[in-house]
């Protein structure tokens, strides 16, 4: 039992190491206190570009950050006309009544900027949280997937935005689930994975780790697991890397 | 490049350096933040506010080019990210959305370029030259809506003839050899750590086929001992290979303005600094050769330009939906919905939750169960629960019926079922309930006193028979058996799932009344497919169903009992239905039950209700009895039963299932052949006779002579319903270990 059981203490600890390595690798994450308290948080972010799909879950995604080769300065063509689309829905309607006061033909004349397709829609911003929860012991994986306009993705949209290979396991796998919560330190809507099995899957890891009497960074080791599942990529660096 | 062997002159002209502009990218606690600043801090203040972003130089391809805002975004001093680079902003945040639309944002870009032209004049820049790369932030915060309107300005300086570039922009890599780019990158990570940052925005820079000195842009004079050769560095956003970021822009015109009439040309690094899995390049930043115009310090402030296109790619602002993830009401909803969608993937994954909430439930009564049953249903996410109840909130209600409080009591006491409605809304804002302050004509109840009854009892039929039309399931909880007759009738003829609890004092009975098929094809005689309950013992039309057993095989009488011969509660019975309060005490007027049995009942009726939802024939389930608690449930959540019968005293619940009775008061084929046909004249005579009249109408009074025939021995009471002793007998029946 208390193989499995993360100290509070430990959780920090933990935490700490995967900061020394994040800074090494370069890798984003960094250390939020919560301000008057010993309590806080890792934070990362990340940007991706993926196809928002309100539309039934399992439906699939368009590429991740890396893949995009759209590196043309002029207006990129048609392939985008689709999206720009969507775009228009995304933004409200409310705003278009607003008279832009700023002539159109200074903007014309500034030959100095570069035509650039707008793209905001199919950019997503992540924000991945790792606290540690008292209740159940362990760390707990909070998330929101939002615009660049900073409007945050409903479940279903954000299912659509995870790899397919991942919702479908996600859905279906007994160990993770996604539900909403408040964020403990921030009081802001936020997704978690629930934590609730998070014990059992560990289990076999810590106790392997221990026959062999090898070091295992708790936090790391769960990160690995879950993180891919809502897009958050964990370099294999780390484990390479010493501990 | 075959323009290279022309003259300079002529391809300068068509190499214009142009610049990837920002792209506005807020965070959701940014606006999470601006709300709660609008509410605890600026209220009505529409003064300009210092407000704090930045900007990355270490995107992958293909992701635009960034200004990102975050919840820090208004703790100016607070840390910058890793390796980005503050920009600094002005947020006007006007009152209201006339105020936003009318705001001079021309004056507003013009006042910004002209502090940015005064610092570069003044030197200024050159010592803290983050004031070239700032931004204007215009927003309008509709707090009840929860729509922000934000526009975004990043003021760039102007050269009358644009900015030419010499050739094209080269790759790094293609200029400087491996060993260069090793030592420009330890260079620049020397200048951060000097300068005690992770990210310099702007810098000098020097190099041999060796070597690579920086120096921060303030030391220019001392930097560069002669000027045939200057390199420049910018932190550049931008991912694209043709085309440097917008904080280069002015710095060029800050360049121009203090060395354009000495420099012909300069170099400018564009430094892109990106990690992917853990390793990191610089190679792939991009070098330009700028052609410097002269713009010295008599020129007027140059023309300047920087308000962002909005999605459509025109001039004007953006709006962005908050509502739901912010408006509270919104996040109830979506709470509630994901914890029931958790017991869904978790635990029960062909659990149909849609049927579940988008189910319309009619809850006659709302006291002790009608409060309990609504709770449970909330539970469930049931948006649509309409109460009907003709009770006021009495000073002993509170504490047995969860939807109401001392208060309500006050004053002669609120209508129940518009208190209920009332609590449904404060626990949860998301349902849709209406509550009817009304009462349900009664057999031996008359209404023919007067005109006005009579017609008040007409309209309160039409009312109750609209009220069923309109919902899937009837829950029958009231206090009195005969209260009930009426809606079992208009549900039965009407062919609406009922589920019925009724209490004791420590027994209760939950069952759902057997749903009839519909008539469609069958209008000859409505009553037919009804009869089929009993057609097995419709010869022998003088026995109840318990008497017809022989003509069934062993003891499958009671059990795999399709939905639509199912009886309902009044089938048990061979009374019908009168004034059940007359010649009573006072306690036996009132429930008196165990307090925990009516939690207990309403619970299990809502959770019956969600069983037999799950069922693929619905209300036409065959009903499972105790026998089949062993067997292979028929619904993702189990059972499916006719009744649950619970006895508190023993802590044990029955599942006995009963056939319909050709001769109920209530369901049988002639009650609701003649309610159908003569409607409310018929129903009226049944509210205004004795309950011989519905005794004589379905065969029960000659029931009864025979029975008395058979059993003069007996000691029986006629007036006192053989519910008791059904109970008795359907206990025995179906558990057989009892």
């Amino acid at each position: 039992m208390s193989l499995c059981v993360l100290e509070e203490e430990t959780f920090r600890h933990c935490c700490r190491l995967i900061l020394q390595q994040s800074e090494q690798l370069r890798d984003g994450w960094s250390w939020e206190s919560v301000q008057g308290s010993q309590e806080g948080y890792l934070r990362k972010t990340a940007l991706r570009s993926a196809v928002i799909n309100s539309s039934p879950v399992g439906d699939q995604v368009e590429s991740s950050s890396e893949s995009g080769p759209q590196t043309s300065c002029q207006s990129w063509p048609d392939l985008q006309q689709h999206k720009k689309e969507q775009s228009v829905l995304v933004a409200s309607a409310g705003a278009d009544s607003i008279q832009g006061d700023i002539d159109d033909e200074d903007d014309d004349a500034d030959e100095g900027v570069c035509t650039v397709s707008e793209g905001s829609s199919q950019v997503l911003q992540y924000e991945y949280h790792i606290l540690y929860s008292c209740s159940y012991s362990t760390p707990v994986l909070y998330f929101r997937a939002f615009t660049l306009e900073g409007r945050s993705l409903s479940l279903q949209e954000v299912w659509s935005s995870v790899h397919s290979n991942f919702s479908f396991r996600l859905q279906n796998s007994p160990l993770n689930t996604i539900t909403q919560q408040e964020h403990p330190l921030l009081g802001q809507p936020f997704f978690m994975l629930h934590p609730c099995r998070t014990e059992e899957f560990m289990r076999p890891v810590l106790q392997v780790a221990q026959d062999h009497n090898r070091p295992v960074n708790y936090v790391l080791t769960w990160l690995s697991v879950v993180g891919p599942m809502v897009g958050l990529d964990v370099p294999l660096m780390y484990t390479t890397s010493h501990y | 490049m075959a323009s290279d062997t022309t003259g300079a002159a002529s391809f300068a002209a068509d190499l214009k350096l142009q610049f990837a502009p920002f792209s506005s990218a807020l965070e959701a606690g940014f606006w999470h933040q601006l709300t709660q600043k609008k509410l605890d801090d600026y209220r009505l203040d529409e003064s300009p506010k210092c407000i704090k972003g930045y900007y990355y130089n270490g995107d992958p391809v293909g992701l635009p080019t960034r200004l990102t805002l975050e919840f820090s975004a208004f703790d100016v001093d607070g840390p910058t990210p890793a390796r980005c680079c503050p920009a600094v902003g002005t947020l006007y945040n006007t009152n209201t959305l006339d105020a936003f639309k009318t705001t001079d944002k021309k004056a507003l870009l013009e006042k910004e370029a002209k502090e940015i032209w005064d610092a570069i004049q003044s030197g200024a820049a050159l010592k803290d030259p983050s004031i070239l790369c700032r931004f204007i932030l215009l927003t309008f915060a509709d707090l009840k809506k929860y729509h922000f309107y934000y526009w975004f300005c990043f003021p760039a300086l102007c050269f009358p003839e644009g900015i030419k570039i010499v050739q094209q922009p080269s790759v790094l890599e293609q200029v400087f050899s491996a060993k260069q780019i090793a030592a420009l990158q330890e260079a620049y990570d020397g200048l951060c750590m000097k300068r005690g940052t992770s990210a310099v925005p702007y810098f000098l820079m020097k190099y041999t086929d060796k070597a690579v000195q920086m120096a921060p842009l303030g030391d220019w004079d001392t930097f560069f001992t002669d000027t045939k050769k200057v390199t420049v560095g910018v932190y550049d956003p931008c991912t694209l290979s043709q085309h440097p970021g917008w904080p280069l822009r002015n710095l060029l015109v800050l360049l121009a303005n203090r060395w354009g009439s000495k420099l012909d040309t300069v170099e400018v690094l564009c430094f892109r600094d990106r990690t992917l899995q853990g390793s990191r390049s610089i190679q792939h930043s991009v070098i330009l050769q700028v052609r410097l115009p002269e713009l010295s310090n008599d020129s007027a402030c140059p023309k300047s330009v920087g308000w962002e296109k909005n999605p459509k790619g025109a001039m004007g602002p953006r709006m962005v939906n908050l509502s739901e993830c912010m408006d509270p009401k919104r996040l109830a909803e979506s709470s509630v919905d994901l914890n029931l969608k958790l017991m869904r993937w978790r635990l029960v994954p062909s659990l149909d939750l849609d049927k579940v909430v988008n189910t319309k439930c009619l809850l006659l009564g709302a006291g002790t169960l009608g409060c309990n049953v609504a709770r449970t249903l909330m539970g469930w996410g049931v948006r649509h629960i309409t109460f009907v109840d003709n009770a006021k909130i009495s000073y002993s209600n509170p504490v047995r019926q969860p939807l109401y409080e001392f208060e309500d009591c006050l004053g002669g006491g609120k209508s129940k079922a518009m208190a209920a409605v009332d609590r449904l809304t404060k626990i949860f804002p998301g349902v849709n309930s209406e509550g009817y302050n009304m009462s349900i004509p009664m057999p031996g109840h008359p209404v023919n006193f007067s005109q006005a009854t009579l017609s008040q009892a007409q309209r309160d039929v039409e009312q109750l028979e609209k009220l069923i039309s309109e919902h899937d399931v009837v829950f029958l909880l009231m206090d009195t058996r005969e209260s009930r007759w009426l809606p079992t009738v208009i549900a039965a003829s009407k062919r609406k799932l009922v589920v019925n609890a009724a209490l004791g004092f420590d027994t209760f009975v939950v069952m759902r009344h057997g749903l009839k098929k519909p008539p469609v094809g069958q209008n000859s005689s409505v009553g037919a497919a009804d009869s089929s309950p009993s057609c097995s013992s419709a010869s022998s039309s003088s026995s109840t169903p318990a008497g017809s057993a022989p003509s069934l095989p062993g003891s499958s009488l009671f059990s795999n009992i399709p939905g639509h011969k199912l009886g309902c509660y009044f089938c048990n019975d061979v009374v019908a239905p009168g004034d059940s309060t007359r010649d009573r005490t006072l306690d036996q007027q009132c429930t008196v039950s165990r307090p925990g049995l009516a939690m207990i009942a309403g619970a299990l009726a809502v959770e019956m209700m969600v069983s037999i939802l799950q069922h693929s024939e619905g209300g036409y389930a065959v009903a499972s009895s105790s026998d089949d608690r062993m067997n292979e449930p028929p619904t993702s959540l189990g059972l499916v039963p006719h009744q649950i019968r619970g006895f508190l005293s023993r802590f044990d619940n029955v599942l006995p299932a009963s056939l319909a009775f050709d001769k109920c008061t209530a369901c049988s084929p002639i009650v609701l052949d003649h309610y159908e046909r003569e409607g409310f004249s018929f129903l009226s005579k049944v509210f205004n006779s004795s309950h011989s009249f519905l005794e004589d109408l379905t065969g029960l009074t000659l029931l009864h002579q025979e029975t008395q025939a058979a059993e003069l021995s007996k000691l029986y009471n006629p007036e006192k319903s053989i519910q008791n002793y059904s109970y008795g007998l359907k206990t025995a029946l179906s558990s057989p270990g009892n």
